[in-house]
């Protein structure tokens, strides 16, 4: 039961931050049908934002988030005007161009870095806290914090603003949200910059746990598409949910099975999701073919 | 939705369209392989240059079995990595453990792949667009997990090393050049292979099937067997091509064959930046792609740790942003423009 309990908070911490990985990730996939594979790389310049902050001011990570998050929704902003909006109608060179974005990103900061391994110290991320005979460290309690109420605050976002709605607009029918005087490629640029700040969080917070490396995102980004299509395209709750599911999978499958397996285990997972339910858990049913059809 | 636009697949010039005559057809196979052929000549013994051409008309094989499936049949895969792979442990294996020569041991794992290739992509052809290229990434990443972990079989991440012992029947040659040619038979069989299949019956059904999959199975045609043995087509050459890729380097693991942007997506690269879903697309992909890369590689090496790949990436970002079309696109937009020029 002890050990039930222990895999239980380590698999909803994991989840945790692949569920705040993915919500970035599924906001774009989801609105703007872009698969965005330089994600893990915007993941990866915010650890290396919380860095660079805490190197020359020497901000506690989770103060930089405060900096470095604005700084990656401008990120965001100018990769989708000057990259992927003139690619807009052709989906397999936005995900050639994304690829590009990735090796250009990864490699950018390698040769910055000269591929030296950096970590970022916080007096707060390495205390502890017990309870009973689990004991879980501050950093890994404030992503499972941080990725409960940014998923709050993106559903209150879309559901309250009037950007929010006219993201949703677009999600539903790109073409008759036009039609009702929504700016979609304004929407486009909006979504992007908040998938990109939510990458920017997604690395701060992630800095102090691991150390840093150019490649790093592509630990992360991997796991999130899996979350993306469990959870459902564009669902803030998918993305939630599907993160904290595919934790819990990945622990319970490396404890009672094979450490080596639990991904293969949730990539059949996954798979096994594609196949039967391809709008994902709390996807909307035929939402991932309409929108397809719409942009060819 | 993925697939390129939609004038290009109505070109009358089109080869892919089959309207052009079958002399004529030859004709140009023999002058553009003799093309591809020429530099080899010219490298003669600069080993370095041998070795890229090699790796050139390996990758160029490679993206042509993938453009099938993915550029004439519209199913963007991630996934080709897998079969690449079960090429490469199936020769290996096979030479290892019964000295099997890998003239025929490239063989079973292209027959493997011709029924696994199906049978692992069939449960995903209702997907579409991007979501079937995320559902073929989780096999190559499935893939990789249990590469690692079925030790017995693969090496697990240590790999397998074929001993350099040269011989023909061995596939292992003293001559870098040797390789070369075998790799330039390859890109020639896969080249062949794309244009009888896209003058058959079933290149005009992929076409039909990529273009309106509705409109196709209205028309009569199984657009799940269209799909299927064109899948298994596109499995096999790669499987075929992984198999020489491991004879040619001797030592395969996990990591190098699952690798996405040296594999599994580099295919796809290769093709979009050629012209996808043309027959020579991605022949003209591989050509611009690897030699530059491997340039890069050489001359700015020392420069730093990932300078080369900097150039990739921006390259790749250019190209996709100047040539939506692909190297094929471009030129066939240059030379409508002269047709157009030269009726005035």
């Amino acid at each position: 039961m002890d050990n039930v309990l222990h895999i239980l908070v380590v698999g909803l911490l994991v989840g945790g931050i692949y569920g705040l990985v993915a919500i970035g990730l599924n906001l774009i996939f989801g609105v703007i049908r872009i698969v965005n594979f330089a994600h893990g790389e915007l993941v990866m310049l915010g650890m290396y934002g919380a860095y660079l902050c805490y190197v020359t001011l020497g901000l506690d990570p989770y103060l930089s988030v405060l900096l470095v998050v604005p700084a990656m929704f401008v990120v965001g902003v100018v990769v989708h005007r000057l990259i992927l909006q003139p690619l807009h109608a052709e989906s397999s060179m936005q995900i050639f161009a994304t690829f590009g974005l990735l090796i250009l990103f990864q490699n950018v900061v390698l040769a910055l870095t000269r591929g030296e391994g950096y970590s970022v110290p916080s007096k707060l991320a390495g205390l502890t806290i017990a309870v009973g005979d689990i004991r879980v460290t501050v950093s890994r309690l404030v992503i499972f914090a941080a990725v409960t109420l940014a998923a709050i605050a993106l559903h209150l976002f879309l559901q309250r603003t009037l950007i929010g709605k006219s993201i949703r607009a677009v999600t539903q029918d790109r073409q008759a949200a036009q039609l009702m005087g929504i700016n979609v490629e304004r929407t486009f640029v909006i979504t992007f910059g908040i998938g990109s700040a939510l990458a920017g969080l997604a690395g701060v917070l992630l800095a102090p746990i691991y150390t840093l490396a150019p490649g790093i995102g592509g630990n992360f980004v991997l796991a999130a598409f899996a979350v993306v299509v469990l959870g459902g395209l564009g669902s803030v709750a998918g993305a939630y949910f599907g993160g904290l599911i595919v934790g819990l999978v990945e622990a319970f499958a490396g404890f009672y099975i094979d450490p080596e397996l639990k991904q293969a285990i949730w990539f059949l997972i996954f798979l096994a999701v594609l196949v039967i339910r391809p709008t994902g858990l709390f996807g909307q049913v035929g939402a991932e073919e309409i929108g397809f059809r719409e942009q060819g | 939705m993925l697939k390129p636009d939609q004038t290009a697949a109505v070109d009358p010039a089109d080869p892919a369209l089959g309207l052009i005559s079958w002399q004529r057809v030859a004709l140009l196979l023999a002058v553009g392989l003799t093309a591809v052929l020429l530099p080899l000549a010219l490298a003669g013994k600069d080993y370095f240059w041998v070795n890229i051409l090699t790796y050139t008309y390996l990758f160029a094989g490679l993206a042509v079995a993938w453009n099938i499936i993915a550029g004439f049949g519209g199913q963007f895969s991630l996934g080709h990595g897998v079969f690449f792979a079960i090429g490469a442990y199936t020769t290996a294996r096979l030479l290892l453990d019964w000295q099997i020569s890998p003239w025929i041991g490239v063989l079973p794992g292209a027959i493997a792949c011709a029924v696994i290739g199906p049978l692992v992509f069939l449960p995903t052809f209702r997907l579409k667009g991007s979501f079937f290229a995320i559902a073929t990434l989780a096999f190559n990443e499935v893939g990789f997990v249990f590469a690692n972990y079925l030790d017995s079989v693969t090496g697990g991440p240590r790999g397998l090393q074929v001993p350099f012992r040269a011989g023909l029947i061995r596939m292992t040659f003293s001559d870098p050049r040797a390789y070369a040619l075998v790799m330039f038979a390859y890109l020639a069989t896969a080249l062949v292979v794309v244009i009888v299949l896209m003058r058959s019956r079933l290149g005009y059904y992929l076409l039909a099937v990529r273009e309106d999959e509705d409109a196709a199975r209205a028309a009569g045609i199984s657009v799940r067997r269209v799909k299927i043995r064109a899948t298994a087509l596109s499995a096999s050459l790669t499987a075929l091509g992984g198999g020489l890729f491991a004879m040619y380097v001797r030592t395969i693991d996990p990591l190098t064959l699952f690798s996405l942007p040296d594999v599994g997506v580099k295919f796809a690269l290769l093709s979009l930046i050629g012209g996808i879903g043309t027959i020579t697309g991605p022949v003209l992909g591989a050509f611009l792609i690897i030699p530059l890369e491997s340039y890069f590689r050489a001359t700015l090496g020392g420069a730093g740790p990932g300078v080369h790949l900097i150039l990739v990436g921006l390259f790749m970002l250019l190209a996709a942003l100047f040539m939506r079309r692909g190297v094929a696109g471009a030129i066939d937009h240059l030379w409508q423009y002269w047709q157009h020029r030269r009726r005035r």
